[in-house]
C-alpha cells in the first residue's frame, strides 16, 4: 500500500540544511494499523506530511497502492491523494461555516462524483459515525470527539485505501479517545489501511504495529506484526 | 461548482458580505449616474455650434473721448479689417455662440400675442455675417448690404426681414418652408419677413430655454442691423484657414494704430470661447470622472483587502482543502467564485439603488432618465473589477501548501 526506499528529506535555508529524514524505509501492506510514534522534532509529521503527499521529498523513492510518486506535480498529487487517501488532523480541521454534510462533501466535490453519489456517500458514512442525524449543524455545535468522527467520515466518504492519522485523539478527553480509537479499529478491520501518528503509548499499542522514530529514521519497529492478510502473501513487514 | 457551499459560508459571514455588498451596490449607483452625467456633458460640449470655430476671432473696440463716432468707428474698422491681408471674411456682431451674453427675444406669429411662440437669440449683422459665421444656407437668402441699416440707441424696432435657424424655423412653422413667412420679434410692432434659413446656429447662452426643448440652444435669428453699446462695438472675423494666429495680431496691431481714441478689447479665438464656455461643464466632468475613478478604486481595494484578510484567515482552511484533494486552480476558482457571488448579490441591490438615484436625479435636477446600457455597463465592469481586484488574494490562496493542514499553529 505504501513504500518508502531509503527516503530523505531535507529543508534548506541559506544558512542551514536539516535533514528532517534521513534514509527512511518503510513498507506498509493492505489493511496493516500502524501506529508511529517518537519524540517531537523526531520527522513523524514529516514522514505523515510525505506519505499523504502534502509535502515532496528530497530523494528516494515511494509508492502508494503501486504508484510511484518521484516526478508527480502538484496537481497530480492532488488527484491522487484525493483518490486513496483519506486524512485524520488532530484538530479536526473541519471547516467552521459549512454544515457536517457540507463538511463531508468537501473532497467529493474535488472528486468529481454526482451529486446523488455524493449525498448517498455523505448520508452513509455520516450513519458510520453516528451522526447521520446531525447533518444539517455546524461543527461548533459539537463536542470534540464528534467533531473527530465527522473529520473521520470525511475522510472515509471518498473510499480511500489508506487513512493517514495524525494524532487523531490528541485534542481528545480520554472517553473521546477510546471511542474513536475504536472507530479507526472498526474501520481498520473492514479494510482500510491506516497509519497512524501518535505521542500516546497505549494508543500506539492498540495498534498491529509499531514503527519508531528518533532524529528522522526509523529506530524500532514490531518484528512479529499481526496482519490480517490472506496466508501465503508476503504480509511480513520489511522495513529495509 | 460549489456555488450553495460557497452562498451557505457567505451567509454565516453577514456583516463582511453586507458591507462589501452595499459598496458595490453604492458603487454602482453613482458610477452609474456619474457616468451618465458625464457621458450627457461631453455630449453637450461637443455639439456643433454652427459656426467656424478654428479660423475665426472676434474683436472689441471701446471709444473715449468726445470726438469718438461709434458708428464711424465701425465703418472705417470694418473697411480696415476686410482689407487685412489674411481676411476671409469681417462682420460686426453683438455675440457669438458660447459667449454667454447677448440679446434674446420673443418670437410669435402674430402680433400681440400674450405668450411667445419661443425664444430666441439675436445675432445683428451685416451683410458678410453669414459668410464671416461660416454658417450654412439651408433656404432662401442672406441680407444684402441695402438691407443694412445701424441701430441708434433707443430704436426698439426691428428691421422688416430676418434670417433664423432651422430649428427655429420647424418650432415657428412645423413641416412647412418659413421663407417669406412672416413673425413677431417682442410679440409687437410691425412684422418681420423670414427670406433664409439657415442650417444651424447656437445661442450665446448654454441651457438657454431648456423649457422649450433641447432645440432651444439653436432657435436664433439674424438681424441685418449694425449695432453698439454706447461706445463699445465687436467685430467677428473669419481668417483663412491657417492664418487665425496671425491675422488676430495684426487686426490687434492695426486697430490700435488706425484709432488712438479707443482700447482694443483683448482679441478671443472661438476656441477659446468655446472653452470657457463649457468651463463649468469640463470641470464638472473632470470631478464626475475623478468621484467614479476614486469609487472604483476604492472598491477594488475594499474587494483585496476583504480577500486579502480572508484567504489568511482561512489559511489552514485552504490548506486542509488542498490535502483533501483540492488542486490550486481549485482554490483559485473558490476565490473567484466567492467574489463573483458577493458582487452579484451587491448588484442586485445596486439595481435598485441606481434606479432610485436617477429618479431622484430626474425629481430634482432635471436628469434624464439612465440608459438600460448604463446600468448593463457598470455591472459588467464592477464584475471584471471584482475579478480583477481578488485575483491576487485568491493566486495567493492557491499557492497555501497542503502541508499547513498539519500545522498545529
Amino acid at each position: 500500500m505504501l513504500k518508502m526506499n531509503h527516503l530523505s528529506k531535507v529543508y534548506r535555508t541559506h544558512l542551514i540544511e536539516t535533514h528532517a529524514l534521513r534514509d527512511f524505509s518503510i513498507h506498509v501492506r493492505e489493511g496493516e494499523f500502524v501506529a508511529v510514534t517518537g519524540p517531537s522534532g523526531s520527522g513523524k509529521t514529516t514522514f505523515l506530511n510525505i506519505a499523504g503527499l502534502l509535502e515532496e521529498f528530497s530523494g528516494g523513492e515511494f509508492w502508494v497502492d503501486g504508484v510511484d510518486v518521484r516526478g508527480m506535480n502538484d496537481d497530480q498529487r492532488s488527484r491522487l491523494r484525493n483518490e486513496k487517501i483519506g486524512f485524520i488532523f488532530q484538530g479536526f480541521n473541519l471547516i467552521p461555516d459549512l454544515n457536517l454534510f457540507d463538511n463531508v462533501d468537501v473532497p467529493l466535490r474535488y472528486r468529481g462524483f454526482s451529486a446523488a453519489d455524493r449525498k448517498r456517500r455523505i448520508e452513509e458514512t455520516l450513519s458510520r459515525v453516528g451522526l447521520a442525524s446531525r447533518m444539517k449543524h455546524y461543527p461548533a455545535e459539537l463536542s470534540g470527539g464528534q467533531q473527530q468522527r465527522v473529520a473521520i467520515a470525511r475522510a472515509l466518504a471518498g473510499s480511500p485505501r489508506l487513512l493517514l492519522a495524525d494524532e487523531p485523539t490528541g485534542n481528545l478527553d480520554s472517553l473521546m479517545a477510546r471511542g474513536v480509537m475504536e472507530l479507526l479499529e472498526e474501520i481498520n478491520r473492514q479494510g482500510t489501511t491506516i497509519i497512524m501518528v501518535t505521542h500516546d503509548p497505549e494508543l500506539a499499542a492498540r495498534a498491529q504495529r509499531n514503527v519508531h522514530v528518533i532524529d528522522g529514521q526509523v529506530t524500532d519497529f514490531d518484528a512479529e506484526p499481526q496482519l490480517r492478510v490472506p496466508a501465503g502473501n508476503d504480509a511480513a513487514v520489511a522495513l529495509a | 461548482m460549489e456555488i450553495r457551499p460557497i452562498l451557505s459560508a457567505l451567509m454565516r459571514s453577514k456583516v463582511a458580505l453586507v458591507l462589501i455588498g452595499l459598496q458595490i451596490a453604492l458603487t454602482l449607483a453613482i458610477v452609474c449616474n456619474a457616468l451618465f452625467i458625464v457621458s450627457q456633458r461631453l455630449q453637450l460640449m461637443s455639439r456643433d455650434s454652427g459656426m467656424n470655430e478654428a479660423d475665426t476671432f472676434t474683436i472689441g473696440s471701446l471709444g473715449f473721448g468726445a470726438g469718438f463716432n461709434i458708428k464711424t468707428s465701425i465703418e472705417e474698422d470694418m473697411a480696415m479689417l476686410r482689407s487685412l491681408p489674411g481676411v476671409a471674411a469681417a462682420a460686426p456682431t453683438n455675440t457669438v455662440p458660447l459667449s454667454n451674453g447677448g440679446w434674446s427675444t420673443g418670437v410669435s406669429l402674430k402680433p400681440e400675442q400674450k405668450t411667445s411662440t419661443a425664444s430666441s437669440a439675436m445675432y445683428f449683422v451685416d451683410e458678410q455675417g453669414l459668410d464671416t459665421f461660416g454658417a450654412k444656407l439651408a433656404e432662401g437668402r442672406f441680407f444684402t448690404a441695402d438691407e443694412i441699416t445701424f441701430r441708434e440707441p433707443g430704436d426698439n424696432s426691428w428691421p422688416p426681414v430676418t434670417v433664423i435657424t432651422r430649428a427655429l424655423a420647424n418650432k415657428l412653422f412645423p413641416g412647412e418652408s418659413a421663407v417669406g413667412k412672416q413673425l413677431y420679434f417682442d410679440n409687437e410692432g410691425a412684422p418681420q419677413t423670414v427670406v433664409g434659413v439657415v442650417e444651424r446656429m447656437q445661442v450665446p447662452w448654454i441651457g438657454f430655454a431648456s423649457d422649450e426643448g433641447p432645440d432651444a440652444e439653436f432657435y436664433s435669428s439674424f438681424v441685418p442691423q449694425r449695432v453698439a453699446f454706447g461706445n463699445f462695438g465687436r467685430y467677428l472675423v473669419r481668417a483663412e484657414p491657417g492664418r487665425r494666429d496671425e491675422v488676430m495680431k495684426a487686426a490687434e496691431a492695426k486697430m490700435t494704430q488706425t484709432n488712438q481714441s479707443r482700447i482694443v478689447r483683448e482679441p478671443r479665438t472661438l476656441e477659446r470661447i468655446r472653452a470657457e464656455g463649457y468651463q463649468e461643464h469640463r470641470a464638472m466632468t473632470i470631478i464626475l470622472i475623478g468621484v467614479i475613478v476614486a469609487l472604483l478604486a476604492v472598491t477594488a481595494l475594499g474587494i483585496v483587502g476583504m480577500a486579502s484578510f480572508w484567504v489568511t484567515q482561512r489559511t489552514k482552511q485552504i490548506g486542509t482543502r488542498r490535502a483533501l484533494g483540492a488542486t490550486r486552480s481549485s482554490i483559485l476558482r473558490y476565490f473567484m467564485t466567492e467574489n463573483f457571488l458577493i458582487t452579484s448579490l451587491g448588484l442586485a441591490l445596486g439595481i435598485v439603488l441606481t434606479y432610485g438615484l436617477n429618479y431622484w436625479l430626474m425629481a430634482n435636477y432635471e436628469a434624464q432618465r439612465l440608459p438600460l446600457i448604463y446600468l448593463g455597463g457598470g455591472m459588467i465592469a464592477l464584475l471584471l473589477l471584482g475579478q480583477a481586484a481578488v485575483f491576487g488574494p485568491a493566486t495567493r490562496a492557491s499557492r497555501v501548501p497542503p502541508a499547513v493542514a498539519t500545522r498545529s499553529v
